[in-house]
């Protein structure tokens, strides 16, 4: 993200608990002159956003630092009838500051303020119980499912904590998935191998229209090419794919230009998937971003009920877009797809997983879980 | 309040301050008032030398359609016009069930009232059952300012929601130009259509007019061979295809090979649901043992012709 764009809360709301956690304190110690008020709990923020014309663009404002009173970390819970790839999601953070017309949040969390979980204490536990539980087999685990991974990064500085703890895991590793390119905090980190930042990438024409407050795909790139000369791996995520006229050429110049910009053996996976997302959101996004054509293209709904591409449009994105990667000299690198079927797998790359553990094992390579990170 | 009997010319109609029901049927209370006289007196209130009708619209224009010169009528004290007209909104609400119509009339009133966005979020549509977003509060105020037609529409068509945001993000003078169209199909069925050709207008950045009036959808509207279902049901088949080329290619494929399989009437074959599977399904019905052994011979029959491959993605 660039320096102009980062984040700042319009409030600071702070559960009553929550205050006295090194986390609360590093916040509230990069946001000194933003106003804070101390609430009795969720409930309350919900309320006090509740009744403005856009709650889900208001909960994006305001910054809420609460106790998590469930569980960090959960199996990913992919989609009913496609195939999954045994990941793991840490909740640390809901909720995202940037505005992507297709993002499933503004549904899944509809005004809920933008939440820092303050007890990391309970994280830690966590993690090393599900390692315990998951003994010999690598376990792949990220932040960036109910938020942007890096995007509050600058107030909560949570990457510090986060490589500093798996750098000690090595069959774990961290996915810490982005849009964003402002990396200052993660970069001063002495890299891990098992921590890949990763970047979701769609070509300017969509970031433009659909990814509000998203720094351009250069940046991003420029990020993580960074990143990789500062020694982390990293991946891609080509998600959500998006049909528009030009799409061809326009992913074209993307690819070529990810390929120049990152060296490939730097590159831990690039996963597909297509746009999709519940028959629900729909009207949220005309509500929203009146001006988008997304939700007019050619989607039906899919075996799990969510609106998706119609099949053969998919397979033709699909097979291009790794075709794109292949030639662009992605050729060794492990793709995969996101929330896609059996069928798919076999017409674009060519093998048909049988089980989720099947991909799993395809993306985490045997040297992570057998040797210790430097 | 005290009962009086009051002139119907001493009550102004042209005051609606508290009036939120528009569209009724006053000519069979007419008959009925000039049959039997007006039982159940309406509540006024005074206005400088006349009255307003605080509630009991229906009945006074009863009356004057039934030329009934004056009636019994309540008149109340009460000079806040809000406490009046909550009032009457509550004993409203327990007597009858309010449409959807009627609802946005009441949040425009109140509005008008004094009443803040806030306050009839949090405390007034709960009470209508309406849920409780400022973005349903825009939505009910586009439609309480919509033009009569519309209005009337939405009214006697008993429009729910989900149907009525999708109508009003059309344009005033679309919204009229779709009311035909819209008029002799079910709900679910205008709801597809205005789904369609709000894809089909934003995706190909047309107008509503140029989409209705061109080609084959603007011939389907000009026919006089095709009654209003007639025409409304080619106009949505024809916006479906427009608005899902790939899939109805597909469709049309499908059903010619099936038709060049040759299949026996009694067995049904069909698509994965938007054909996201790649197998089809066959079904049929028997009754006996006999007929069971025909389906089969049937089946097997048509597993080795090889026409059968064109039913499945290449």
């Amino acid at each position: 993200m660039k320096k102009d764009s980062i984040f700042r809360p319009s409030t600071v709301l702070l559960e009553k608990g929550a205050e006295d956690t090194p986390t609360a304190r590093r916040v509230l110690g990069n946001c000194p002159d933003i106003p804070r008020l101390t609430v009795s709990g969720r409930r309350e923020v919900e309320e006090r956003i509740a009744g403005v014309v856009d709650p889900v663009g208001e909960g994006k404002k305001v910054l809420f630092l609460s106790r998590h009173k469930g569980s960090f970390i959960k199996p990913c819970p992919c989609t009913a009838r496609y195939i999954g790839c045994s990941y793991f999601i840490i909740n640390s953070v809901l909720n995202c500051p940037l505005d992507c017309t297709y993002c499933i949040l503004q549904l899944y969390l509809g005004g809920g303020p933008l939440t820092v979980f303050c007890n990391l204490e309970r994280l830690w536990t966590e993690i090393d119980r599900l390692l315990a539980k998951t003994r010999g087999r690598p376990v792949r685990i990220g932040t960036g499912e109910l938020s942007d991974s890096l995007a509050l990064d600058h107030l909560t500085g949570a990457s510090g904590e986060l490589v500093a703890f798996f750098r000690q895991r090595p069959r774990a590793i961290l996915e810490l998935k982005t849009k964003t390119a402002d990396l200052e905090r993660l970069l001063r980190l002495r890299p891990a191998e098992n921590v890949v930042v990763s970047w979701s990438l769609n070509p300017d024409a969509v970031v433009g229209q659909d990814e509000a407050g998203a720094p351009p795909v250069g940046a991003r790139l420029e990020a993580a090419a960074e990143a990789t000369r500062r020694g982390f791996p990293v991946g891609f995520h080509f998600d959500p794919l998006i049909l528009f006229r030009g799409w061809e050429e326009a992913y074209g110049r993307l690819i070529d230009s990810l390929f120049r910009s990152v060296p490939a053996r730097r590159i831990r996976w690039i996963s597909l998937g297509s746009l999709r997302f519940p028959p629900a959101l729909k009207g949220i996004i005309e509500a929203r971003f009146p001006e988008s054509r997304l939700v007019h293209a050619e989607l039906v709904p899919g075996r799990d009920g969510k609106l998706r591409y119609f099949k053969p449009l998919r397979l033709e994105l699909y097979r291009k877009i790794v075709a794109l990667i292949r030639h662009a000299g992605g050729r060794e690198i492990p793709l995969y797809f996101c929330m896609e079927d059996s069928e798919v797998w076999e017409r674009v790359l060519k093998w048909r997983p049988r089980r989720k553990a099947d991909v799993e094992l395809s993306l985490s390579p045997r040297s992570v879980g057998s040797k210790s990170v430097p | 309040m005290k009962l009086e009997t009051i002139r119907l010319n001493r009550i102004n109609i042209r005051d609606e301050r508290f009036r939120f029901s528009y569209f009724f049927d006053i000519a069979s209370l007419a008959r009925s008032v000039a049959a039997t006289g007006l039982l159940n007196p309406p509540l006024l209130r005074a206005a400088g030398s006349r009255f307003v009708i605080v509630s009991g619209w229906k009945r006074v224009l009863a009356c004057r359609e039934a030329g009934v010169p004056e009636i019994p009528a309540l008149v109340t004290d009460q000079t806040d016009d809000l406490k009046l007209f909550l009032a009457v909104v509550e004993e409203n609400r327990w007597h009858r069930a309010l449409s959807l119509m009627d609802k946005a009339e009441i949040l425009k009133k109140l509005q008008a009232f004094g009443v803040g966005e806030k306050a009839l979020v949090r405390d007034i549509m709960p009470a209508l059952a309406l849920p409780a977003t400022a973005s349903h509060l825009r939505r009910l105020g586009e439609l309480a300012r919509a033009r009569r037609d519309v209005r009337r529409h939405a009214h006697e068509k008993e429009i729910p929601f989900s149907l009525l945001e999708s109508f009003l993000r059309f344009g005033e003078a679309d919204r009229s130009r779709l009311l035909a169209v819209l008029f002799p199909l079910g709900q679910n069925k205008q709801k597809e259509l205005l789904d369609d050709l709000r894809g089909v207008v934003r995706r190909d950045g047309i107008t509503v007019r140029r989409l209705l009036s061109g080609g084959a959808i603007g011939e389907a509207l000009r026919s006089e061979a095709l009654s209003p279902l007639q025409k409304a049901e080619r106009v949505r088949g024809l916006l479906r295809k427009l608005r899902y080329p790939a899939l109805s290619a597909q469709q049309e494929a499908f059903e010619a090979a099936l038709r060049k399989l040759g299949r026996p009437a009694e067995i049904v074959i069909q698509p994965s649901p938007f054909f996201e599977d790649e197998n089809v399904s066959i079904s049929f019905r028997f009754k006996s043992a006999a007929e069971l052994r025909d389906r089969l011979r049937k089946l097997e029959r048509l597993a080795s012709r090889p026409e059968l491959l064109r039913l499945f993605r290449e």
